[in-house]
C-alpha cells in the first residue's frame, strides 16, 4: 500500500514539474494527497467522448496525487445510485457524478452531502445547492456553430436540422437553434429528422438521403452532434451534393477532423469542448471544494469553434495536434487556483 | 378456419405485395422525388446491410434455429476490418478475408454450441452476442477506430482505410444513369439470389426445410441434421460479417456500436418475409421483400418529415400485421406447418 502511495506521489510530482514548477505547498488535505480518496461515478461510459473524459479525470487526479476510484454503472440508473452509497461506505472524500438521471441521483447525492462528502456533478442536474454543476455549455456550442453558419451563408438559407428530443444536451442545443431561427426569419427549416439507432451515423445517413432527395434546395444542415454530422456528410457525399450543402455541428474527434478535411468536404465547422478538459475541470472543482474553496455553483467549460479552414491552415490531423495548435482547446482556465497542479502537456 | 373463402387465399398470397404497391403509390403522390431512380437506389442501399443480415437469419430460421448474434457479428466485422487496416496497416483483401473467416468462425462456434453442447439456439447465440459486443472493444479500450487515433500503448495509429475497401460501400456503377447503382446493392441482390437458389432449388436447401419442420423425421430419413444446422449458423455468421464489411466501407471508420438495431431490423425483415406470397415459413424471397418493405416505409416517412419514434411504431405495426397474416389467416395451409 505504501509503495503504491509513494508511486502515485512520485507520478504526481513528476507531472507537476512542467506545469507549475514546485507545488508542494498544496492546502489541506492535499498536503497528504495520497490519502485523499476520490470516486468517479459514471452513468455513460461507452464511446470516444466518455473515454476522453475519463482520461482527463485520470490525468488531473494523477497531477494532484489523489487516489481515484472509478465506478461505472453502464447506463443503469439504479445501480449508479447504489454506487454512490457504496462510495459513502468506503469512506471516500469526494465524488464526481458523471451523467445520470435527476430522479435517481438527486437523493443519492444528498445522502453523500449529508455524510460530509464533497460532490460535484457533470451534465446531470442533482438539484442541490451544495453541489457545483460542471457543464460544457451546450447553448454556447450551438451558438458558435450557428454564428459561423450565418457568417458563411448569410441570414437567409434553407436548412435541414437533425435533432432527437429528450436528450438533455441536444435539448439545450435545440433552444439555441430555435432562438437563432427566431432572430433570423430568413432561415427556413424545411426538414427535421434524426435517430439514435446504432450505428448512429449509418442510420442518420439513410434518413438524410431521403431528406435531401425530398428537399434538394437545402444549403445548410445543422447537425449539433458529431455522429449526426458524420451521417449527414455520408448522405451529402452519396448524393453528390457536397458543393451545395454546408454542414455545421458540435463536438469533435480525430475521425471528425479527417472527415472535415477531406477534399471538398461539406462539413464546414464544428464547435466543441474538449471532453478531456471537462474531465480535468471536474476534478479541479472537486479539489477546490475539498480544500474548502468555492468553485462557484456553475462551473462552465467554454467551447471552441473549429472550422475547416482552421484545420487546413494549421494542418491539424488529430485531437492531439488540435490540443497543441489550438491552445484554447487544450486547457480551460476554469477552476485553477494558484496551488493547483496541472497535468503535463 | 378450416374452410376459408377464396378471397382470404388471395389476401394471404398477394396481400403484402398489394400493400407494398399501395405504399409506393401513396408516397409517390405525397412526397416529391419519391418516384425517381435515385430514390429507388437510396431505398435499396439503406436496406442492403440489414437485408444481407436478414438473409443469414433466414438460413437459421429454416432449420428451426435462431441467430441473435448477427448484429454483434456485423459490428465485430466492422471493428475488425478497421483494426486490420488502421492499426495493422494491412490491405483491403486481408481485411475482407479476416472478417469473413471471423464470421464463419462465429457461426461454427454457434453451431457447435447448439448441436454438440445442446444449448438452446436463443441462449447460445445470446451468449455469443454478449461475448462479441465485449470482445470487439477490448483491443481499443472501447474507442472507435480511425486514422490518427491514440492507441492504448500511447502511439498513434497511422494506417488508413484503403480506397479499394471503401469502394465496397461507396462505389457506384453506371446503370441507365451514370453512377447510379451502389456496389452494396449489387451484393444484396447477388446474395439474395444465391440464398434463394440454395434454399429452394437444391437438395441441401430442401433437407434444411425438412429439418426445420421435423428434425427427428429428417434424421430418421438419413439426413445429417447436425451438419446442416452448423452449416446454417455458418451461413448466418458469414453473411453477418459481409454486412459488417459493407458497414465499415460506408462509414469509413470503426464505430463502436452494439448492433442491436441491425439485429432487430433484420429479424423483422425475415419475419415479415413469412407473410409474402403466403409462404408461412422463412424464405429468401420473402426476406428480401420484407427488408425492402421496411426500407420503402422509412424512406417515405422520412421524406414526409415523420419523427423517428413514429417510424419505430409503424415498423412494429407492419411486423404485427405480417405475423397475423402468417399465423392466423393462413393457419390452414402453411407448407412449413405441416
Amino acid at each position: 500500500m505504501i509503495s503504491r502511495r509513494l508511486f502515485t506521489g512520485l507520478i504526481g510530482a513528476a507531472a507537476m514539474l512542467p506545469g507549475l514548477g514546485w507545488a508542494a505547498d498544496m492546502p489541506k488535505p492535499f498536503d497528504n494527497a495520497g490519502d485523499v480518496k476520490v470516486a468517479l461515478v459514471r452513468y455513460l461510459s461507452t464511446g470516444d467522448f466518455f473515454q476522453a473524459y475519463l482520461s482527463g479525470v485520470e490525468k488531473q487526479a494523477e497531477a494532484i496525487g489523489v487516489d481515484l476510484r472509478v465506478f461505472d454503472s453502464r447506463q443503469d440508473a439504479a445501480l449508479q445510485a447504489d454506487m454512490v452509497d457504496q462510495a459513502i461506505a468506503l469512506g471516500i472524500d469526494g465524488i464526481i457524478i458523471q451523467h445520470g438521471l435527476t430522479e435517481s441521483m438527486q437523493a443519492a447525492a444528498q445522502r453523500a452531502v449529508d455524510a460530509g462528502i464533497k460532490v460535484v456533478a457533470f451534465d446531470v442536474n442533482v438539484e442541490n445547492a451544495a453541489i457545483p454543476q460542471v457543464e460544457q455549455s451546450d447553448r454556447d456550442l450551438a451558438r458558435l456553430a450557428l454564428e459561423q453558419a450565418v457568417e458563411d451563408n448569410g441570414n437567409e438559407f434553407v436548412a435541414g436540422y437533425v435533432y432527437v428530443p429528450g436528450i438533455a444536451p441536444l435539448d439545450r442545443r435545440d433552444e439555441t437553434w430555435k432562438k437563432v431561427k427566431g432572430d433570423n426569419p430568413g432561415i427556413k427549416e424545411v426538414a427535421q429528422f434524426g435517430t439514435l439507432d446504432n450505428p448512429i451515423a449509418n442510420s442518420v445517413a439513410n434518413q438524410a438521403r431521403s431528406v435531401l432527395s425530398a428537399n434538394p434546395n437545402i444549403t445548410v444542415m445543422f447537425a449539433p452532434y458529431d455522429e449526426f454530422a458524420k451521417g449527414v456528410k455520408i448522405a451529402v457525399d452519396e448524393a453528390g451534393m457536397s458543393g451545395n450543402v454546408s454542414i455545421y455541428s458540435a463536438d469533435v474527434s480525430t475521425a471528425d477532423i479527417a472527415a472535415m478535411r477531406e477534399g471538398g468536404s461539406a462539413w464546414k465547422a464544428t464547435a466543441a469542448t474538449n471532453p478531456a478538459v471537462v474531465g480535468e475541470v471536474s476534478v479541479r472543482a472537486l479539489a477546490m471544494l475539498l480544500a474548502g474553496e468555492d468553485p462557484g455553483h456553475n462551473v462552465v467549460v467554454p467551447p471552441t469553434l473549429i472550422t475547416q479552414a482552421m484545420l487546413n491552415d494549421l494542418d491539424i490531423k488529430n485531437m492531439g495536434e488540435l490540443g497543441t495548435k489550438v491552445p484554447a482547446f487544450a486547457h480551460a482556465d476554469v477552476a485553477v487556483p494558484g496551488w493547483m497542479p496541472l497535468p503535463a502537456r | 378456419m378450416k374452410t376459408s373463402p377464396n378471397l382470404t387465399d388471395i389476401a394471404i398470397k398477394y396481400g403484402f405485395l398489394v400493400l407494398m404497391a399501395g405504399l409506393i403509390v401513396f408516397f409517390g403522390m405525397m412526397a416529391d422525388g419519391f418516384l425517381s431512380p435515385f430514390s429507388a437506389v437510396f431505398i435499396l442501399q439503406s436496406v442492403a446491410i440489414t437485408g444481407i443480415l436478414a438473409l443469414g437469419v433466414t438460413a437459421t430460421l429454416v432449420v428451426g434455429g435462431f441467430d441473435l448474434s448477427i448484429g454483434a457479428t456485423a459490428t465485430s466485422a466492422l471493428m475488425l476490418s478497421s483494426y486490420v487496416m488502421v492499426v495493422w496497416e494491412m490491405n483491403a483483401a486481408s481485411a475482407v478475408i479476416l472478417c469473413l473467416l471471423m464470421g464463419m468462425g462465429v457461426g461454427l462456434v454457434n453451431g457447435l454450441l447448439v448441436v454438440k453442447m445442446k444449448v438452446p439456439d436463443l441462449l447460445a447465440t445470446l451468449g455469443m452476442m454478449f461475448l462479441l459486443v465485449g470482445l470487439q472493444r477490448i483491443p481499443t479500450e472501447g474507442r472507435s477506430i480511425s486514422t490518427g487515433m491514440a492507441l492504448p500503448d500511447g502511439s498513434t495509429a497511422m494506417g488508413t482505410f484503403s480506397d479499394a475497401f471503401l469502394m465496397l460501400g461507396r462505389h457506384r456503377l453506371d446503370l441507365f444513369v451514370p453512377k447510379l447503382l451502389p456496389l452494396s446493392v449489387v451484393f444484396l441482390v447477388v446474395i439474395a439470389i444465391a440464398v434463394w437458389v440454395f434454399l429452394e432449388l437444391t437438395r441441401h436447401g430442401r433437407l434444411m426445410y425438412a429439418i426445420g419442420s421435423n428434425a427427428q423425421a429428417a434424421s430418421l430419413a438419413g439426413t445429417n441434421v447436425n451438419r446442416y444446422k452448423i452449416l446454417a449458423y455458418m451461413i448466418s455468421g458469414t453473411l453477418a460479417s459481409v454486412g459488417g464489411i459493407l458497414l465499415a466501407a460506408r462509414l469509413g471508420r470503426g464505430d463502436v456500436a452494439s448492433g442491436n438495431n441491425l439485429l432487430l431490423d433484420s429479424v423483422a425483415a425475415a419475419l415479415i418475409g413469412f407473410a409474402v406470397l403466403g409462404a408461412s415459413k422463412p424464405n429468401a424471397f420473402g426476406t428480401a421483400i420484407g427488408a425492402l418493405f421496411v426500407g420503402i416505409l422509412l424512406q417515405g416517412l422520412t421524406m414526409l418529415n415523420a419523427p423517428y419514434y413514429t417510424q419505430d411504431f409503424i415498423k412494429g405495426g407492419v411486423l404485427v400485421v405480417a405475423l397475423v397474416f402468417t399465423f392466423a389467416l393462413s393457419g390452414r395451409g402453411g407448407r412449413g406447418r405441416g
